[in-house]
């Protein structure tokens, strides 16, 4: 398969279909990348020309391949403070904003879904901790998900490799940490600050409990779904969220692949999405 | 160097537009939808924006409106649409565009509207 | 600390008790004056097959777009014969936003769409047939490339054809060729067609 090859015109064409599909666009300097990851994919999935390859992507019904191609082109892994410039941003603009509409002793509610392995609820945890001075006066309550048990354990447990916690400064781990050989693990307080909980998105009698929510974290999940489950868990934080509430994607995601609900809101670190504040 | 967003859902109509603009000199940068178009609108400031009425998620119409009500300077819109009739036109700037074209627009013809809007030239 | 946990678990128990919704209650809630109320009837409206028909009836009333987007939702997941009928109704609306709604929910249902597009891409409303073509861009469905080449072919409305080619672009083959050149001819005064035939002439023959 070492012949296949990606034209000029095979690369335009392919980047105006994934742009249009998630909002992703590749700059001219980014060829070799895309073509690199374009040959992996045609020859895992013996398709022998990038013809072949791209009717198959298109036409598949169940939307497979494009999830798989989607991987292989973004980086999705989960460490200690990925994308912080969003954790900058609810502790600087989200979260005063949140308590202007907000009565003395009312609780602020958080969600984070996917849970993963619990990385972002608990960086989340961190940044409330040392960098919103408002922890002194507010409660803050923190539910992350997942639909799958086995790493909601893990979560839970909170051990991590130290790639996991590499963006820490020394004295956050030094603080919310155990060092356990060459790992750590959560400190006890922190797994007592995090409820998690198993959600499939996709069932409606799963979310409905999930309600009153001022910020929710979805990073980096919907780009990988279909169009109608994305749009599917849209609805459904809209419906969890409070009137006011916001929604924060991963950097590469845009609610333009998703639903028409929300309304975009720019600050200084972030774009995020809102539910009205006179929407019921 | 003055910046246009383009605002459509047919990636050649983007780049037809695209190549007659960026011939004329303006920088441009592209949008598939009114959402999308709304984020970039936020980030960075245009001079001017020309826009497709029918798009999914958010519509031209929804675009301008929307834009229109936020604290935001008030750029310029071309709306170029497939939709002939007069209640279009009419709906159109009721939303907020300053002018109105008819697809399929000629390179003169969308060239013109451009300067026009952009008070290079003068009616 | 002020982090603190409120047992969601427990909330959730409470919630099961509270709520059995049977499809005829969860019907008559699509009236709900409570925009929140007829979004949930909505979306739990899923587990009701029989439910097309009350939905389809709210969303010729339903003023409200958050609404409205579950609506349609919930009729493009059921799919049946009478939610595709609706949607296809919606191509002719006024509303621009409401017929764009239709255009995606329709692209996700090739199987149901697939046997009234023949009727669709020849419909006497030029608008329609746009919308129709903008249908093929995701809908996936062997035919398509052979719909979009008749169109070319056979419409006489030039932003019809317009519609087409920009998608044959992408999915044409050489079969396509010969129809692609025949459109250049039949609109020599429109720079956008000769353009964007070009352009699929030579994406079709790079590869």
């Amino acid at each position: 398969m070492a012949d296949t090859t990606i034209s000029q015109e095979d690369f335009l064409k392919f980047r105006e279909f994934f742009y249009r599909k998630t909002g992703i666009h590749f700059d001219d300097s980014k060829r070799y990348f895309v073509d690199k990851r374009l040959i992996e994919r045609i020859v895992a999935t013996e398709s022998v020309t990038f013809r072949s390859y791209f009717v198959m992507l298109r036409f598949e019904t169940s939307g497979e391949e494009l999830q798989a191609l989607t991987n292989l082109m973004t980086v999705n892994e989960t460490y200690f403070f990925r994308e912080e410039y969003q954790f900058k941003c609810l502790v600087n603009t989200l979260l005063p904003e949140i308590i202007t509409s907000k009565k003395e002793g009312q609780l602020l509610r958080i969600w984070s879904v996917p849970s993963s392995s619990g990385e972002e609820a608990y960086s989340i945890a961190i940044y409330l901790l040392e960098y919103w001075p408002g922890i002194n006066h507010w409660d803050v309550e923190i539910i992350s998900s997942d639909i799958d048990t086995k790493i909601l354990a893990q979560a839970r447990n909170g051990d991590y490799s130290a790639r996991s916690v590499e963006k820490l400064p020394a004295y956050f781990l030094e603080k919310y940490f155990r060092r356990k050989g060459d790992a750590y693990q959560i400190s006890d307080d922190l797994k007592q600050a995090v409820e998690f909980t198993k959600v499939n998105l996709m069932k409606p009698e799963d979310v409905r409990p999930y309600r009153g929510f001022d910020i929710i974290f979805c990073r980096n999940l919907l780009i990988y779904f279909d169009d109608l489950s994305r749009r599917t868990a849209a609805d459904t934080f809209f419906d969890a969220l409070n009137p006011g509430g916001f929604l924060c994607l991963g950097h590469s995601e845009s609610m333009s692949r998703i639903s028409s609900l929300y309304q975009t809101r720019k600050f200084a670190d972030s774009v995020v999405y809102q539910k009205s504040k006179e929407a019921q | 160097m003055k910046r246009i967003l383009i605002v459509d859902d047919a990636a050649t109509v983007r780049m037809y537009h695209r190549i007659i603009l960026e011939g004329a000199g303006y920088q441009v940068l592209e949008a598939i939808n009114g959402i999308e178009a709304m984020e970039k609108a936020l980030q960075e400031p245009f001079d001017l924006y020309v826009v497709d009425i029918n798009m999914p998620k958010q519509d031209g119409y929804g675009f301008l409106s929307d834009l229109r009500s936020r604290d935001l300077p008030q750029t310029p819109a071309l709306m170029i649409s497939t939709e002939a009739a007069a209640a279009d036109r009419t709906r159109a700037y009721a939303a907020g565009a300053n002018l109105y074209l008819v697809k399929p627009v000629k390179p003169d013809e969308l060239l013109v509207h451009c300067r026009l809007l952009l008070g290079e030239v003068h009616p | 600390m002020p982090l603190i946990k409120q047992h969601i678990s427990k909330s959730i128990e409470q919630d099961q008790r509270k709520r059995e919704r049977d499809c005829t209650s969860l019907e008559l809630q699509l009236s709900d004056p409570s925009s929140a109320a007829r979004r949930w009837a909505a979306r739990d409206l899923i587990s009701c097959p029989e439910a097309t028909g009350a939905l389809v009836l709210q969303l010729q009333q339903e003023d409200d777009s958050s609404v409205r987007e579950i609506i349609l939702t919930t009729l493009t997941q059921l799919g049946d014969e009478l939610a595709v009928a609706s949607l296809v109704g919606y191509l002719r609306s006024e509303d621009v936003a409401l017929r764009n709604e239709a255009i995606e929910a329709m692209k996700l249902l090739p199987d149901e769409v697939a046997p009234i597009m023949g009727k669709l891409l020849i419909d006497p409303d030029p608008d329609v047939r746009i919308s129709a073509v903008n249908i093929l861009e995701s809908l996936r469905h062997r035919q398509v490339e052979e719909w979009l080449t008749k169109v070319i072919e056979e419409d006489p409305h030039v932003n019809v054809c317009a519609t087409a080619v920009d998608l044959l672009g992408e999915v044409g083959t050489t079969s396509a060729q010969e129809a692609l050149e025949k459109l250049k001819t039949r609109f020599p005064d429109e720079p956008y067609i000769s353009f964007a035939a070009d352009l699929a002439l030579k994406r079709i023959r790079s590869t």
